[in-house]
């Protein structure tokens, strides 16, 4: 027997998708709030044209937190995907070939997990103003064509603290990992780039998604590195959000997180029946 | 030269781990040497750093002041380390379930539930925190039920004090980090091979035996890597202790924080991240070394 | 296998192509009309005077949710200059990511305390009187202050005070001073301020301190009241204190002007005591850094934004006490147009102007005024006062 399909397994997972859900309901529901300041739920929302909907007819009124959503998004897009290939680049070299500087390199990969995230905030930015200002100082830059924060040092210090998450879990997913099967594939005359493609990145592939998951949701929230990096204009929305608090969070702001949570589950949704179909 | 390449096993490690380093060095390595060089400096009346070389900050943060022994900092180092313990320790009792159910699951679906445990995660962090201060508020969601449930027993009922405390800083920091440890311990129970566990049946063990024997010994490397992922953030952390606390509990990313900013004393700051850092690797370097990076139990 | 992945990918590429349509939606430009009206229907008054200005862009870094968005419309309209808009929601972190090196910003909204630091640092450059016309809209009562004597480097933008706020439904006893607050029957009841400056600085009107105090006698002192305070206190918060008053987590507590304002309109039973010892006045001012790109644009903005008939549009979204005469004068004599208020009703700008007038918390009593304190630079004194917020809160 088995223990897959235990009760005691299901209930507890279960349990615990509720734990995670719990808070989403309260936010989503809150979106629906007729009252501006968002407080204690006083009734569904019925003014104008959208009427239940009138806080997400709103939100894509707001350029602001359109624009912060797009910031957000690209950032998050580009630093996962570099620091993925670096990442798994690292796990691979950590965990299968010694070189001289292999100490130093497991030792750098913790840094960014252990250093306080205003630490390393604080210490880009003085980095990169003293860079930029070598730079323009040099070329003779002035005005907008000055080299200055932006979108750019935003996408490289959150590569800088993704690489070690996606390295961790990558190595993870090497352990143990049967170099027969690697072996075999060479002998067939496969060269390592394509043993690499086709037989040792489909197995290390869960590995791979998690790291890439977990740089994607880091990049998504971050808000210290992000609010020292960043230059005019490129606004996420964690800052933008956190900023909010000082004022008021509108059931807008809710919207958009039930939007958001809406087109993720769909994406999903299609993901889970293709698969199905190709089943 | 490509042969050369071929060969050269120490070389190709190198090349791989060239980009890491690049960044490692350039965008971490240098903030954080001046933040040690920073350590040793006194704060002048404005704010800035006076570098100098002093132990001051560090005695301070012992405890040893001019005007004697003060432990206020050692006794906010003690309450962080108890709070990443607990909150580990629970972290992984409610993963390991999940990540064993997604692990088992059939595999077309397996991607779905993680994407399930993963959709949370992707509204905003400050966001979920006001969520549960909804639910745990004294006149909030939770205290609603048990007030509905008194009620349809009759009996009378004052809301519990649930919001702020820092029952509810764990609560918050448990939901805060546990998908960063369901995706390790996931990722290691999915490489466990189906028929391992046919093969423990046929040997004649039970489920708790299985589990004891089997499962838990080759999911270690996800456990070690999930705590890491967990422990550490936990002992860095300040927005939820902040907002959950009420900002009454104090914890050491509390403390860094306002060094940088309302105290402006960069120097106290710096040598407060230093022994944060310290302290995390000393906990990381023995928990790694006493159980690997799982490979040996894995193995055995 | 690769069956599975290719649909991860599929999946991923599906989330990808929603979320950026989704953000795709919106986040373009608004084509400009033919008569300058914003998307709210505002109608942009002309600038007077209209500047020249070379620069395409503007970059503000600025307080959360304190410009009106018609107000960033019509100047964009008008000038058609884009405005950038970097925003922060405390001094320390303006301060600590300027005094890092971050140049690009034009115009930073500061609050006095942190003026005098800032301008000592070098941060700050004078303004040029001679291009800001709108000098004369203050009233002179917000001008030349000691944290800026002459305003060489900063114009006032908006002010306030600290002081208590009770929900006279459930406190039967009401405070009429800081003291007060030790009463034990307010246990476990209160909020207060997350702001050692400001709460410290409470301790010490109470001990009959000055609140700017550097003595570590008479701090020690305030520490250990403080302490007494602390026991009592449900919650500390800087970000919106209101929230807990409105949501019954707590009865009273210290607050500010805006925050007392919106809570009073979501329970009229929320007053706003202006204590016997004085209550702590603040006032955020607009100032331009070393190195800003488009000072032109910037000397547009404040004389656009400034304008009579611009500024009283913060009369309308934001509940603060405005030391723009011109302003105030404007909406005072329009009877007849009609704008929507914050809350959803339709109003004219006399209504609005009345209910500002009317309110002893925006329209700050003389005697609370006169009573009242500010906060100022404390320089090396600065980590006594944070020594005692650790102690006190994490001991």
């Amino acid at each position: 027997m088995s223990n897959r399909r235990s009760p005691l397994v299901i209930v507890s997972a279960l349990l615990v998708y509720f734990f995670l859900y719990a808070p989403i309901v309260v936010l989503v529901v809150f979106a629906f709030n007729s009252s501006r300041t968002n407080i204690v739920f006083e009734g569904v929302v019925n003014q104008g044209p959208c009427g239940p909907f009138y806080w997400f007819c709103k939100l894509f009124d707001n350029n602001e937190v359109l624009n912060a959503a797009k910031n957000t998004l690209t950032i998050a897009f580009t630093s996962t995907v570099v620091s993925c290939i670096i990442g798994t680049m690292a796990a691979l070299a950590l965990q299968r070939y010694t070189f001289p500087v292999k100490t130093a390199s497991e030792a750098a990969l913790y840094i960014p997990i252990v250093i306080p995230e205003i630490v390393m905030g604080i210490g880009i930015l003085v980095l990169f103003s003293a860079l930029f200002t070598w730079i323009n100082v040099t070329f003779g830059l002035t005005g907008d064509a000055r080299f200055s924060l932006g979108l750019a040092t935003v996408i490289v210090s959150h590569i800088a603290f993704s690489i070690p998450f996606v390295t961790l879990v990558v190595r993870a997913r090497l352990h143990g990992f049967d170099k027969a099967v690697e072996e075999a594939a060479m002998d067939l005359g496969a060269n390592e780039f394509v043993t690499f493609w086709r037989i040792t990145l489909p197995i290390i592939f869960p590995g791979v998604l998690s790291g890439a998951l977990l740089a994607f949701t880091l990049s998504l929230d971050d808000f210290i590195i992000t609010f020292f990096t960043n230059g005019p204009g490129s606004t996420t929305l964690p800052i933008y959000v956190y900023g909010l608090l000082r004022r008021i969070i509108t059931p807008e702001v809710n919207a958009l997180s039930t939007v958001w949570i809406l087109t993720v589950l769909i994406a999903v949704f299609i993901s889970q029946r293709l698969e199905s179909r190709e089943v | 030269m490509l042969q050369k390449l071929r060969e050269n096993k120490s070389l190709q490690g190198t090349l791989l781990i060239l980009p890491t380093l690049l960044w490692m060095i350039s965008l971490l390595i240098v903030p954080l040497i001046l933040s040690v060089i920073t350590s040793f400096g006194r704060r002048d009346a404005d704010g800035n750093v006076i570098y100098t070389f002093t132990l001051d900050n560090y005695l301070r943060l012992a405890g040893f002041t001019p005007a004697g022994f003060d432990d206020l900092y050692l006794q906010i180092l003690w309450r962080s380390l108890t709070l990443a313990f607990q909150t580990t320790v629970l972290v992984i009792l409610m993963a390991y379930p999940l990540a064993y159910f997604v692990a088992r699951a059939p595999v077309k679906w397996r991607n779905t539930f993680l994407f399930l445990i993963l959709v949370p995660l992707w509204t905003n962090f400050v966001i979920r925190i006001y969520a549960w201060i909804m639910i745990l508020r004294t006149q909030g969601v939770l205290n609603g039920l048990l007030g509905w449930g008194a009620g349809l027993f009759g009996q009378p009922f004052k809301p519990f004090d649930f919001y702020p405390s820092s029952g509810a800083v764990l609560v918050g920091m448990v939901y805060e980090f546990l998908p960063f440890m369901i995706l390790p311990i996931y990722t290691s129970l999915e490489k466990i091979d189906g028929s391992l566990y046919e093969a423990a049946a046929d040997l004649g063990a039970n489920a708790i035996k299985t589990l004891l024997r089997v499962t838990l010994p080759l999911s270690m490397p996800g456990i070690v890597a999930g705590t890491i992922l967990v422990f550490i953030p936990v002992m860095g952390t300040f927005v939820v202790s902040d907002i959950l606390g009420g900002r009454q509990v104090i914890l050491v990313g509390n403390l860094i924080q306002r060094q940088f900013l309302d105290a402006r004393d960069p120097a106290f700051g710096s040598a407060s991240s230093i022994i944060l850092m310290v302290l995390t690797l000393i906990v990381t370097i023995f928990y790694t070394r006493k159980f690997g990076f799982g490979e040996e139990i894995a193995s055995a | 296998m690769s069956n599975s992945r290719t649909n991860v990918w599929r999946g991923l590429a599906a989330i990808a192509a929603a979320s950026l349509m989704l953000a795709a939606c919106g986040g373009g430009a608004t084509p400009a009309p033919a008569a300058k009206t914003t998307s709210t229907g505002f109608v942009c008054p002309e600038a007077s005077p209209k500047m020249e200005v070379t620069s395409q862009e503007l970059n503000l870094f600025v307080w959360t949710e304190y410009i009106p968005q018609d107000t960033i419309e019509c100047f964009e309209l008008v000038y058609g200059i884009k405005v950038n808009r970097d925003e922060y929601s405390s001094n320390e972190e303006m301060y600590a990511k300027l005094s890092a090196g971050s140049t690009s910003y034009d115009l930073v909204q500061p609050t006095d305390y942190i003026v005098s630091l800032m301008i000592r640092q070098g941060l700050l450059q004078k303004l040029d009187k001679s291009k800001l016309q709108v000098m004369s809209n203050f009233d002179p009562n917000y001008l030349n202050f000691s944290f800026d004597p002459g305003n060489e480097y900063t114009i006032p933008y908006q002010a306030g005070t600290d002081a208590i706020v009770v929900n006279t439904e459930k406190v039967t006893n009401v405070p009429k001073s800081w003291a007060d607050l030790w009463k034990p029957e307010y246990a476990g009841r209160m909020v207060f301020l997350d702001d050692s400056r400001a709460t410290i600085g409470m301790v010490l009107l109470t001990l009959g301190y000055d609140a700017n105090t550097k003595d570590p006698a008479q701090l020690e002192e305030a520490k250990n009241k403080l302490k007494e305070l602390v026991a009592n206190v449900k919650l500390f918060d800087s970000d919106s204190p209101k929230t807990a008053l409105i949501a019954g987590d707590v009865d009273l507590g210290m607050t500010w002007t805006g925050e007392a304002f919106l809570a009073q309109i979501e329970n009229p039973a929320i007053q706003y005591i202006y204590p016997t010892e004085g209550a702590i006045l603040w006032q955020d001012n607009y100032a331009m850094p070393v190195g800003a790109p488009h000072v032109d644009a910037a000397y547009a903005w404040l004389n656009y934004s400034m304008q009579g008939n611009v500024f009283w549009l913060m009369l309308r979204d934001f509940p603060y006490t405005n030391p723009n005469k011109a302003a105030l004068d404007y909406a005072k004599g329009d009877t007849t147009t009609k704008v929507t208020d914050q809350n959803g009703n339709e109003v004219t700008p006399a209504d609005i102007y009345n209910a500002y007038f009317n309110s002893p918390i925006t329209n700050t009593p003389p005697e609370a005024i006169q009573n009242g304190h500010r906060i100022d630079d404390v320089g090396d004194a600065l980590p006594l006062y944070d020594q005692i917020w650790t102690e006190v809160k994490g001991g």
